[in-house]
């Protein structure tokens, strides 16, 4: 039955990006928007305005700043304006709709920039915010964002317990759902696909993709769905980096090393000869 | 059990557990994020580009501030103050560190000093023939480097590009070449920083001198002593606050210090200007690590000694010395 069930899901889910859930995409259309910067170092850029995508009806939307409080926001439509942030950090933005037996939610962490907060952002991502939800473990952040190719940890909690045996989906806009499932401890591990197209070379001259998961989980007469949603970037090494070439050129660099220790031994013959 | 009672035992024991707090820190006491860390200012080399680690080094910020903030002087007409306040925290932090340990922050806590330190034991168990001290010349040839590659790659660099005179490449030079980024990053399982860049002719030269810098301090350190810390940039950075040091190096030499150049020999800096005959004077130098080598090779009674505010930690001694010099053989074996 609950093969029968993932089997569905992924068949909707692969209809198209994010099809029969809700979660949160950024507002593309106005250039600053979902811009990296130039700056390649820290975190996703600042995002200011986001949707709370197929969104049908009333949703709850709140705000976890990065010193734990939380704030109640007002949609428009389906759009979000963030409020200009004060402390700096990361910050949580919960969506729930609830409708009769069903609950449904979509996460998603952003960084914003200002006086720095004293709290370490574990504590954010530890903090319980939905029935049922992914928690990343850890949270990819500033120096270490999100990148293609490379694997990430995630914890999938229910009342804030670890939920076992559990499916998992992970798509992109580029690739299609692949199912995971999770472990004895609620812990699961994806690898983001490079899938970007129209690459350019230099990576703050390419915008980031985002990513999606999503999970359901039915308890009693009530289906608890949850989303995160989190940019990625691509990897230069799978690109404009080469890392054969890399450790070629540290091989260089170690007989060029060798060459002086002859030239030394040489050396030290003729002075003692 | 004698043999393992040497202040150079103690350090390696003290460098191990510094390698493995600031290399894998972040999985045992924090979280990769910045804010986790326990300072972003270190006076040594433990690299912000390992997410696992505990710490990070003084140069990102000071790369990055330049870049970002202090550049804003002229392209922003942003008022001096403001602009170099995130710099100043910086190297405040620095001076804070300096005071309370000094340079010993290379000798006993650096992680790259200490990996170089393991390939020379490494070397010498090999039976490779080490070279002992670099000439004097040469010496002098490699002392300025260090201060090219800081006021450069550290400091104007960076400071041009945040004004637009140089592409996003030259924004933080020096960790584009530093081989802590490669160590640390290699050392905890990610291999992502190794690599050759085709993104430009600027990333393309930094990341080949990472590569081929990284490859030729391996070898090298197999046979010569601390060959890259000849020319960090931490150095000079150490050398601005090295008078408000409490951990110093004092000599005591006149009566008894008959140039013999036995600390000289012992000193894996080669700085020669130890054995130089003085009164009661802080010999600190720009270079020293503080490793205390020199103390336990002398030979003479009281002359070198490692002080920490009033306190002698370590004086030089006969009777250490000889036992030193049996275990060094022994070691050597
Ligand atoms: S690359 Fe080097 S200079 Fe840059 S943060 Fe790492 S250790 Fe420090
Ligand atoms: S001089 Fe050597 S020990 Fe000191 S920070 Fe540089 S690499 Fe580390
Ligand atoms: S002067 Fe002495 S303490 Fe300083 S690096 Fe040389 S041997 Fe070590």
């Amino acid at each position: 039955m609950k093969k029968g069930l993932s089997a569905l899901f992924l068949a909707s889910s692969l209809w198209g990006y994010g099809e029969g859930v809700i979660y949160w995409a950024p507002h593309m259309s106005h250039g600053g928007g979902h811009s990296q910067g130039k700056h390649g170092g820290h975190g996703m850029g600042e995002v200011t305005m986001l949707h709370a995508m197929n969104l049908d009806g009333n949703g709850s939307v709140t705000l976890i700043t990065p010193d734990l409080s939380k704030d109640d926001l007002n949609l428009t439509d389906t759009a979000l304006t963030l409020p200009k942030a004060t402390i700096g950090g990361y910050y949580a933005l919960v969506l729930t709709h609830r409708s009769e037996n069903q609950v449904d939610s979509a996460i998603r962490y952003l960084s914003q920039q200002g006086r720095p907060s004293k709290i370490s952002p574990t504590k954010l991502t530890a903090l319980p915010k939905t029935d049922l939800e992914i928690v990343p473990d850890p949270l990819h952040r500033e120096h270490d964002r999100y990148t293609a190719s490379k694997s990430y940890h995630f914890v999938l909690r229910l009342h804030n317990h670890p939920l076992a045996n559990t499916t998992v989906f992970l798509e992109t806009r580029n690739t299609p759902a692949q199912s995971v499932i999770t472990d004895a401890e609620g812990k699961f591990t994806v690898t983001l696909p490079n899938d970007f197209k129209n690459v350019q070379i230099g990576r703050s001259e390419n915008k980031p993709s985002e990513f999606l998961l999503t999970t359901q989980h039915r308890e009693g007469d009530t289906l608890y769905k949850n989303t995160l949603t989190m940019p990625y970037s691509l990897n230069p090494n799978d690109y404009w980096q080469s890392q054969p070439y890399g450790a070629g050129a540290i091989f260089i660099g170690f007989l060029g090393g060798l060459f002086f220790y002859r030239r030394h031994k040489k050396n030290q013959g003729v002075s003692r000869g | 059990m004698d043999k393992l009672l040497t202040l150079t035992a103690l350090r390696r024991v003290i460098q191990l557990t510094a390698f493995v707090f600031f290399v894998y820190g972040a999985m045992i006491f924090t979280t990769f994020y910045t804010g986790d860390k326990l300072t972003q200012s270190l006076p040594a080399l433990s690299c912000a580009y390992d997410m696992k680690g505990g710490d990070f080094c003084s140069l990102i910020p000071l790369q990055h501030q330049m870049d970002h903030r202090v550049s804003s002087i002229f392209t922003q007409g942003e008022k001096v103050l403001p602009a170099l306040m995130g710099t100043l925290i910086t190297l405040g932090t620095v001076a804070v560190l300096i005071l309370i340990l000094n340079k010993a922050f290379c000798g006993w806590l650096c992680p790259l000093g200490f990996f170089q330190d393991v390939f020379t034991m490494i070397g010498t168990k090999l039976g490779l023939t080490q070279l002992g001290s670099l000439s004097r010349e040469a010496v002098n040839k490699i002392r300025p480097i260090k201060w090219f590659i800081f006021l450069f790659l550290v400091l104007i660099l960076p400071l041009l590009t945040g004004i637009g005179f140089l592409g996003h490449e030259w924004g933080n030079p020096y960790c584009s070449i530093c081989p802590s980024r490669i160590m640390t990053t290699a050392m905890g399982g990610d291999m992502s920083q190794i690599y050759i860049s085709q993104a430009s002719w600027g990333y393309f030269a930094l990341s080949l001198i990472a590569d081929l810098m990284f490859g030729l301090m391996v070898a090298l350190a197999l046979f010569v002593r601390q060959p890259f810390c000849r020319i960090c940039p931490m150095l000079p950075m150490q050398t601005l606050f090295k008078k408000i040091g409490l951990l110093r190096l004092v000599k005591n030499g006149d009566s008894h210090c008959d140039s013999c150049g036995n600390c000289v020999k012992a000193c894996p800096m080669d700085i020669y200007e130890i054995q130089d005959s003085t009164e009661h004077k802080n010999i600190t130098h720009a270079d020293c690590t503080l490793c205390g080598r020199c103390v336990e090779f002398c030979p003479h009674d009281g002359v070198m000694n490692l002080k920490y505010g009033p306190v002698t930690l370590l004086t030089s001694s006969k009777e250490s010395f000889k036992k030193r010099i049996k275990i060094d053989k022994w070691w050597k074996e």
